[in-house]
């Protein structure tokens, strides 16, 4: 008899998700034989950048996400350099990979010790009061030594993980939201003591991470082998490549490239169109090119579950992330599962951390870090870079010296994406599919394998709005059954 | 690992020896520590980018998040780091909801379009009938960020989901503190925390119900980079520069915050931030003002030196 838990809220995420699964006998065994991934927050952000000032977009974009606010500015700032044609000096290039690196390792601890471990660790007797109970208690769950050692870990992380804030503030003028991304570089200047400052808090991070998160990933690895063959999914990777480590962004530490269907491909952005079959868009929107892209909020289509839309690749889902980025690099290739993320994860923030170091090196005291340039009348460019999720996509239109189009595509927008015209599931449904559920009422297993796509919901959930004149907003809201047409003019706005 | 109350206790001792909390306030804190259990404290995230949370994590002036977690407060619901999840989850904040007296944190902002299904905290319960039924039992209600307080960016022009700050669906409220910021610093949150703790009452508010110990004095008044302070400091021609940044779009003038003195991210108890906006060169975005971000923007202007 098959049975469907829903867990709403799918806690230890950022922002809003809920998982549906249907989970029934198969041989003998109870497992998933149905999932939904659904994003039940929208915010419409791309249509509350429609009118303003192009060089806004930095400040905006990052407060898509709070988690990843880094990764948007940077997406948001190469954009910009291509739509205004300007080039940052290489101080400024570096500090902007110092930054977003500063962000990845934040994100990366925070995952692992904050996020994840809650579901392999049995806390009883170590953290007994809220918000740790109520608590799941699976058999499997790992106890005693290793459960104090791990918990014990999870306090120092904390500190860790603010103390990569700390190293990111110092370039980036503060954290979450960065205050010194701009287009054409980054306002802040280098001197000799911030890079001794920024080195010795990467040292005694670099230390953590090599010592103690590398090897406890590797140690849950080897407590839940299992989850080496649980949770792959469609098996199709993509990167979009990030860090650039030169002025044209020729050659990257992380390259694109992509892995589908058993073989190595690389990677051509006009490939990505996103579906809204199963999203609360109006079927309009479907089918389009992120640089075409049209989106018309309907909360009553019917079939549809999620604010999410369905990015594909050549029509394929792909799963972005560290595995993605560690695979295409050939740093890793293990496997395609739960814990092959976990562990990636791990060995790219040991990767990353270890290549800023000699970053630092890079830079030279007193040199620019900015160059100007003016906003374009007309522009059309794209921006394409890595965040800890995976590979991140903005998208600008100039016009009159105004946004008239922004669209954001997010690593998590691909990950728990919902089904597409072809009823091909997002990644993570996938992943679910034939996941074995020991207790309908604990369904650890599942937050298992959606934590280690490591989601990021209010990034996911986004918005483009139609093609239109400058200076005029067109926002179509259906609200039951009647449909109300808001138009609002730039100009009183501003 | 365990860090006792009385750690917490020196802790704040040290904080007192900062300056910031009177050595009356902190008497009293001891006292409302050892008098009770930990205070109960539930937190709803609505539109929002779970940057406030992300902040408060970054905590250490007053008390690092380990120390607020582990050992001060009794955190019954926040979805970040609590270990439970669906429905065991929502039974853990309901229960806590029944029980009259907890502080309410608010982040994100409040979607009414749409019949609030531009937001929903859990299956039947969106977030503004989740903010309605939370904040009825609530000692304190605590608006942590821009959005939760006035809208903020969720908010912005057309505003596309009708996002409301929370004094805008709850009134004049008189249990309702703003701590705006996008994000919130964390001492922000943890010193406005202890006031209602110690004092059971709200802290002087200015007219938007913010705390004047945090949001008193203008931006530009404290900075050190503004044109007056010293004949050397010049206004800056361009991004990048040393100097006043009033005309390349900094909001200093229009904000009040202690940003230029406590700085952001800071490395140690007692000890203010590492850099700030403007540290960076930055303008100020005015983002804890109740017009952030469309009063506020556009953020950057080339605005010739006059």
């Amino acid at each position: 008899m098959p049975t469907t838990i829903t867990i709403d809220p799918l806690t230890r995420i950022e922002g809003h998700l809920d998982i549906e699964v249907t989970v029934d006998r198969v041989r003998g065994q109870q497992q998933v034989v149905s999932a939904r991934s659904g994003g039940s927050m929208f915010r419409g952000f791309e249509m509350i950048l429609i009118g303003r000032d192009p060089r806004d977009a930095g400040p905006y974009t990052q407060r898509i996400c709070g988690v990843c606010p880094a990764p948007h500015a940077m997406a948001a700032c190469l954009t910009l350099d291509h739509a205004f044609g300007v080039t940052p000096p290489e101080n400024g290039r570096i500090l902007r990979n110092l930054v977003l690196g500063a962000n990845f390792i934040d994100s990366h601890l925070l995952h692992f010790y904050h996020l994840s471990v809650l579901d392999y660790v049995n806390t009883a007797g170590l953290l007994d009061r809220a918000p740790w109970v109520p608590r799941y208690s699976a058999p499997d769950m790992v106890g005693g030594a290793t459960a104090q050692t791990l918990v014990s870990h999870y306090v120092t992380a904390l500190h860790m993980r603010r103390k990569a804030h700390q190293m990111g503030a110092l370039f980036g003028g503060k954290l979450p939201h960065v205050g010194s991304f701009v287009v054409g570089g980054c306002t802040e200047t280098v001197t000799s003591e911030k890079i001794a400052e920024f080195r010795s808090l990467l040292s005694e991070i670099r230390d953590f991470i090599t010592n103690v998160y590398v090897p406890d990933a590797q140690l849950l690895g080897e407590l839940f082998a299992a989850y080496y063959n649980l949770g792959r999914g469609h098996g199709n990777l993509l990167a979009f490549g990030g860090f650039d480590l030169n002025a044209s962004g020729s050659s990257q530490f992380f390259p694109a490239g992509r892995y589908t269907a058993g073989a190595a491909g690389s990677f051509d952005p006009a490939q990505i169109v996103e579906q809204v079959t199963s999203s609360w868009y109006t079927d309009a929107c479907g089918n389009r090119h992120p640089s075409q892209g049209l989106t018309e909020p309907d909360a009553d289509k019917p079939a549809a579950y999620t604010w999410c839309k369905a990015p594909r690749y050549a029509n394929l889902p792909h799963e972005l992330g560290p595995l993605a980025r560690m695979w295409v690099k050939n740093a890793y290739n293990r496997g395609i599962s739960a814990m092959d993320r976990i562990v990636a994860r791990a060995l790219e923030c040991r990767l990353l951390a270890d290549a800023m170091n000699q970053w630092l090196d890079e830079l030279l005291p007193g040199a620019p870090t900015y160059t100007p340039s003016a906003v374009p009348s007309q522009a059309a460019a794209a921006g394409l870079t890595e965040a800890p999720r995976g590979g991140l996509g903005h998208w600008i239109e100039v016009s009159n010296g105004l946004i008239s189009r922004y669209q954001v595509v997010t690593p998590s927008a691909w990950n728990a994406s919902p089904r597409d015209q072809l009823n091909q599931m997002g990644p993570i449904e996938a992943a679910l599919i034939g996941l074995p559920i020991a207790d309908l009422n604990q369904p650890v297993e599942v937050l298992r394998v959606v934590h280690s796509f490591d989601p990021c919901m209010a990034c996911a959930v986004h918005l483009l709005r139609p093609g239109q004149r400058p200076g005029e907003q067109r926002v179509q809201v259906r609200v039951g059954s009647s449909t109300r047409r808001l138009l609002c003019a730039a100009s009183e706005r501003r | 690992m365990r860090i006792g109350r009385r750690d917490f206790l020196k802790l704040a001792a040290a904080a007192a020896a900062a300056g910031r909390l009177a050595p009356a306030a902190l008497a009293a804190l001891k006292e409302v520590l050892a008098g009770r259990e930990a205070p109960r404290v539930i937190w709803l995230q609505g539109a929002g980018c779970d940057g406030c949370a992300v902040s408060l994590l970054n905590s250490i002036h007053y008390a690092t998040a380990d120390e607020l977690l582990l050992n001060t407060l009794d955190v019954k619901f926040q979805s970040n780091v609590m270990a439970a999840a669906g429905d065991l989850a929502v039974n853990a904040a309901e229960a806590a909801r029944v029980q009259p007296g907890y502080i309410l944190i608010v982040e994100g902002a409040i979607p009414v379009g749409a019949d609030g299904r531009y937001c929903r905290l859990w299956t039947g319960t969106s977030m503004q009938a989740g903010l309605q039924s939370y904040a009825a039992n609530a000692a304190f209600i605590v608006a942590l960020g821009t959005c939760a307080c006035y809208g903020g960016v969720s908010a912005g022009a057309p505003n596309p989901t009708t996002a409301r700050g929370v004094g805008q669906l709850l009134g004049n409220d008189s249990r309702l503190i703003n701590v705006p910021g996008c994000p919130a610093h964390p001492d922000w949150l943890v010193g406005t925390l202890t006031y209602l703790l110690t004092h059971q009452q709200l802290p002087p508010i200015d007219a938007h119900r913010r705390p004047l110990e945090f949001f008193g004095r203008r931006v530009h008044d404290q900075c050190y980079k503004r044109h007056k302070l010293c004949g050397t400091t010049p206004l800056a021609d361009r991004l990048g520069e040393e100097g006043c940044l009033e005309y390349l779009g900094c909001k200093g003038k229009k904000t009040y915050s202690d940003c230029p003195l406590r700085r952001w991210n800071s490395g140690g108890q007692g000890k203010y931030g590492v850099n700030w906006c403007v540290g960076a060169r930055g303008p100020c975005l005015g983002c804890v003002n109740p017009n952030f971000p469309d009063g506020m923007s556009p953020f950057y202007v080339y605005s010739p030196t006059p």
